[in-house]
């Protein structure tokens, strides 16, 4: 007996798999392998804490530029005389912001956005958050760059804090830039809150979705808001030309007391000088 | 249009055609083209309907004599979930669109017709979409009774469980969650919701629920759950309204805590 024709394609799996080692398509769940469950919560959950939680503190503390240069020194002095600051800095800011940028990115290359053929509101958010994310990564390189590693150093001088960013500020393509950053870091934490809330199974149900949605919006807005007037307070003609330093130098290491003694050419015997 | 008038049996219509334009290939491996059909216009007809036009006269609107066009399909009622393809670029069940939806809002506009996206494709519309079938098996969607003796009645089911149960029992495995989702594509081999939904179905099944952990060690391995960006395309196109946002979010927490269980006891 002949042997009988196939009445259908030769199967995916057997057809590919056993010459080439590999379907075609898309390939099926590499069932319980591999770490990236592990590394994707990671993600998930760096954005949230220390990065997101160091967002609203930083955001705070630079609201403080509002009361003016010695109190906005005196909060950077604050912030760089906690303990193990350094090594506070680098475990809780740099190497997760690191993490989640590098894993971001790698997890916004490897998606095939289609909000032009599905324009709907979550597809949307899906877009915006990976539009978000690149914004916020160019933006922090330079930041962290031109505030933190290059100019004056703002650990040994927190009182030159304050020209510093109005520096920057003044130069109206850097503003731009820093209000578009602003907009899309905080839009990128706030929809992050409610991805991780959706994610982790903490609101699971539509209902308590779309309440979240508003409380995310709600903590969005409010920490936009406080950013934008944060950083008003730098342009504002109230501080205009602050001083280059409002405060003597906070050397690393063991500080000696300020000296008493007064200054040569001051009238007053109890103002000190400006000591450097 | 001349030769086509010779061609084309005339149909005793209002009159009124509709241009259907079809992206074809011939053999997996082939180079697709499009072939353009005018077909004769009659009230209340699906995208099914329309392709049988063109099966009964495959003819297109140059003259030229062509084959049927070959697609998945069985119940024609949206439930057996085989004619998913691209209708003017969406995924959707040829046998539920409906040409009156498709035709834009002066009725006249053309249909475009395209396999999925995200499968091979085997002929024309229809396409290999066994990477779904091999999801569940891999996270064994399935609830396991089959011995060599009667295993006795099922455990008794609360109506509470079964209500939360159906919604998830109603898919019809059409894969257009997955063709949907942004994050279902070569790059990332996302298991995609419709295989999530079901590990979630099984594991709320009184019997099925001693592979669970199974599931959900298996839905932790690449391309599981941890994939999904929740853009929630899939909850928005599934044809059966399945809540398959909700199940994702459901398994994301389960699979969380069971690999933070295995992370100490193990």
């Amino acid at each position: 007996m002949a042997a009988a024709a196939p009445v259908a394609p030769p199967d995916n799996a057997q057809a590919s798999g056993q010459q080439t080692g590999k379907r075609k398509g898309v390939q099926p769940l590499r069932a319980g392998e591999g770490h990236s469950f592990l590394l994707r919560r990671l993600h998930s959950l760096s954005g949230i804490v220390p990065i997101g939680a160091f967002l609203v503190e930083h955001i705070v503390s630079n609201f403080e530029a509002v009361n003016g240069p010695l109190a906005y020194a005196q909060q950077v002095k604050f912030l760089n005389g906690l303990p193990l600051v350094r090594v506070l800095e680098w475990a809780f800011i740099f190497i997760p912001l690191a993490y989640h940028a590098l894993y971001g990115v790698y997890i916004g290359l490897r998606g095939r956005g289609n909000v032009n053929v599905y324009p709907w509101a979550g597809n949307w958010g899906y877009f915006t958050q990976r539009i978000t994310g690149y914004i916020a990564f160019a933006y922090i390189i330079q930041h962290v760059w031109r505030q933190r590693f290059s100019g004056v150093s703002l650990p040994e001088h927190p009182g030159a804090a304050f020209h510093k960013v109005q520096v920057e500020l003044h130069n109206p393509w850097m503003l731009a830039i820093y209000v578009i950053a602003m907009i899309a870091t905080c839009w990128h934490f706030a929809y992050g809150i409610w991805l991780f809330a959706a994610k982790w199974g903490i609101t699971p149900g539509n209902k308590a979705r779309k309440q979240f949605g508003y409380v995310c919006a709600a903590v969005g807005t409010g920490l936009c808001v406080l950013g934008l007037i944060g950083m008003y307070a730098f342009i504002s003609p109230k501080y205009a030309n602050a001083p280059d330093d409002v405060m003597p130098a906070q050397p690393a290491g063991i500080v000696l007391p300020a000296p008493t003694t007064a200054a040569p050419g001051t009238t007053n015997p109890k103002q000190l000088g400006e000591v450097r | 249009m001349a030769a086509a008038e010779v061609t084309t049996p005339k149909h005793p219509a209002s009159g009124r055609t509709i241009t259907v334009k079809v992206k074809r290939q011939r053999t997996p491996d082939a180079a697709a083209v499009t072939e353009t059909f005018a077909i004769p216009y009659r009230p209340n007809m699906n995208i099914t309907s329309v392709l049988g036009e063109i099966a009964l006269n495959p003819t297109t609107t140059e003259g030229k004599g062509t084959t049927p066009i070959a697609y998945d399909a069985n119940c024609l009622e949206e439930i057996c979930g085989s004619c998913a393809m691209l209708i003017n670029g969406k995924a959707m069940m040829a046998c539920s669109a409906l040409v009156d939806k498709l035709t834009g809002p002066d009725g006249n506009g053309a249909i475009t017709l395209a396999p999925l996206s995200k499968f091979p494709v085997v002929r024309d519309l229809a396409v290999d979409r066994s990477v779904l079938f091999e999801n569940l098996k891999r996270v064994k969607a399935w609830v396991p009774v089959d011995g060599t003796y009667d295993l006795g009645p099922a455990p008794r089911q609360f109506p509470q469980v079964q209500e939360q149960r159906y919604p998830l029992s109603n898919c019809i495995s059409c894969t257009i969650c997955m063709e949907v989702c942004p994050q279902f594509n070569d790059a990332t081999g996302f298991v995609g919701a419709a295989t999530i939904a079901q590990a979630k179905l099984f594991n709320m099944d009184p019997s099925g629920a001693v592979l669970k952990e199974e599931r959900l060690r298996a839905l932790a391995g690449g391309g599981g759950v941890q994939e999904c960006s929740f853009a929630q395309n899939c909850v928005q196109a599934c044809p059966k309204q399945l809540p398959l946002t909700e199940a994702i979010s459901d398994m994301g927490r389960d699979v969380f805590v069971q690999q933070v269980k295995d992370f100490f006891r193990r």
